[in-house]
């Protein structure tokens, strides 16, 4: 299973992302993205790999959820 | 009792007393063999040993962690302007904390060890140590001039390392990659004193002060406004009311930590934070009647705000707009506290080091302790009490 994540320190808020994939990120009201962290599904993928692939900061990735167990 | 050796320096090491059996405040410093790192690794575990910095990781998990040849960082930055615990012992014991920081060495076989100090009264005294013990070949004292995120062990070791010195975009665990590059332990100042009383007493005697669920003493800086600043050494387990009464909410952990209005609570990190609440640095404060709390939460939040290194957007933007909600509050002024506790709820979890949570969680805590003062501003006009700037912000220590 995969989720999205942001590097704070690139992130510039420039909310391409929102647009790509609005269904998991808004934009909070300095432009900011407010991201659903949970798991993405299937159908979700391919539109987080483009939101992923857009990012003028390249900020956001798709990471590999680590269970607590496998921690 | 006060065992301080005071010392030239901007600001006077605050008055220190022990409650019971001092232990880090002893006075003379005890002998402190040589342990391997299984031997410490396993007495922490016993001691429960918890990490003195705030974040209060499990010692024993840390030390394992590491390889042989790991390089040993102290960290003695105290960034947190309500904290005085680390400078009284690397001032008034600096033997002790740079006996545990050997001890350590010697268990990991550390080719370095380097203290992190952000004044020059403990590099002074730290120095003085290392020099007694012959030490000077290996141990590095650092005087480093960092803000308050500085002090975080990421942004810590950058500044070392001559980057600068703000937190990591992606977390890499200073065990992982620490000074230099290399593998690196790295805790607080108090940590390594407790290591060294741990290697003295063996854990059946480290026990025989405390509590079974969290063994040993704690140091607390204490602010009151009848007896100022002090440092006071407590065995866990001590009410928390016998230290600043119960008749006003309670400032526990410093400006990343919560305010309560609880009157029964024990220091006790593990009950603490069963309790929903982070003893962080060990910093305890309570604010006079005389002055407006809205006012003092809202110039703590500005200072907080201030001390962002600008990386993360959240941060910069959260935490000036949340303090100037705060201000307007706190003068009176109409302000938009809908406004103000969505973004309380905005900030946390966005931003490469905890510092957004922790202003956040500050603030939020303080205004929910102070609901009464609250409502009196949000009807408008204020409290009528002036901000007495009670509680200490920044400046040279």
């Amino acid at each position: 299973m995969k989720h999205l994540q942001v590097d704070w320190t690139r992130c510039d808020g420039h909310g391409l992302c929102a647009r790509l994939l609005s269904e998991r990120i808004t934009l909070d009201e300095w432009g900011f993205p407010i991201i659903d962290g949970r798991d993405l599904t299937v159908r979700e993928l391919s539109s987080a790999r483009l939101a992923v692939r857009s990012c003028p900061r390249l900020a956001l990735t798709l990471e590999p959820t680590v269970t607590p167990a496998s921690r | 009792m006060s065992t301080a050796t005071i010392t030239p320096s901007a600001q006077a090491t605050p008055p220190v007393y022990v409650v019971g059996t001092a232990r880090l405040l002893a006075g003379d410093t005890p002998a402190v063999p040589a342990r391997d790192q299984r031997w410490l690794v396993e007495a922490a575990r016993a001691a429960g040993l918890l990490g003195r910095g705030g974040a209060a990781f499990p010692v024993a998990a840390k030390l394992a962690s590491v390889g042989r040849g790991a390089t040993v960082l102290v960290n003695g930055s105290e960034s947190e302007p309500a904290s005085w615990k680390d400078r009284v012992l690397m001032r008034c014991v600096p033997g002790l904390v740079l006996d545990g920081a050997l001890l350590v060495a010697g268990a990991l076989h550390s080719r370095e060890v380097v203290l992190a100090v952000a004044d020059a009264s403990s590099v002074a005294a730290l120095q003085a140590a290392s020099h007694q013990r012959g030490a000077g070949g290996r141990v590095r004292v650092v005087h480093t001039e960092n803000g308050f995120v500085g002090g975080e062990v990421q942004a810590l070791v950058n500044g070392l390392d001559q980057r600068p010195a703000v937190p990591n975009g992606r977390r890499v665990l200073p065990t992982v990659r620490g000074v230099g590059g290399r593998p690196t332990f790295a805790s607080n100042v108090e940590t390594f004193a407790q290591l060294a009383l741990l290697a003295a007493h063996g854990p059946e005697g480290f026990a025989s002060v405390g509590t079974a669920a969290e063994p040993g003493t704690t140091l607390v800086s204490v602010h009151t406004p009848d007896h100022g600043t002090s440092v006071v050494e407590v065995p866990h387990g001590t009410t928390l009311a016998s230290l600043v009464g119960t008749s006003r909410p309670l400032l526990i952990g410093g400006y990343h930590g919560s305010w309560t209005a609880a009157t029964d609570l024990r220091i006790e990190r593990p009950a603490l934070r069963a309790a929903g609440i982070g003893w962080g640095a060990g910093v305890v404060a309570t604010l006079p009647e005389t002055t407006c709390p809205i006012g003092e939460i809202a110039r703590v939040a500005a200072w907080l705000a201030g001390e962002s290194v600008g990386q993360c957007g959240p941060c910069v933007f959260g935490l000036a707009a949340i303090a100037g909600d705060l201000t307007a509050l706190a003068r009176g002024q109409r302000a938009d506290t809908a406004g103000l506790r969505r973004r309380l709820g905005l900030v946390p979890g966005r931003g490469a080091c905890s510092h957004p949570d922790g202003a956040a969680r500050f603030v939020a805590s303080g205004l929910q302790a102070y609901a009464e003062d609250l409502s009196r501003h949000e009807r408008g006009g204020g409290c009528g009490r002036p901000v007495l700037s009670a509680l200490p912000l920044g400046g040279p220590r």
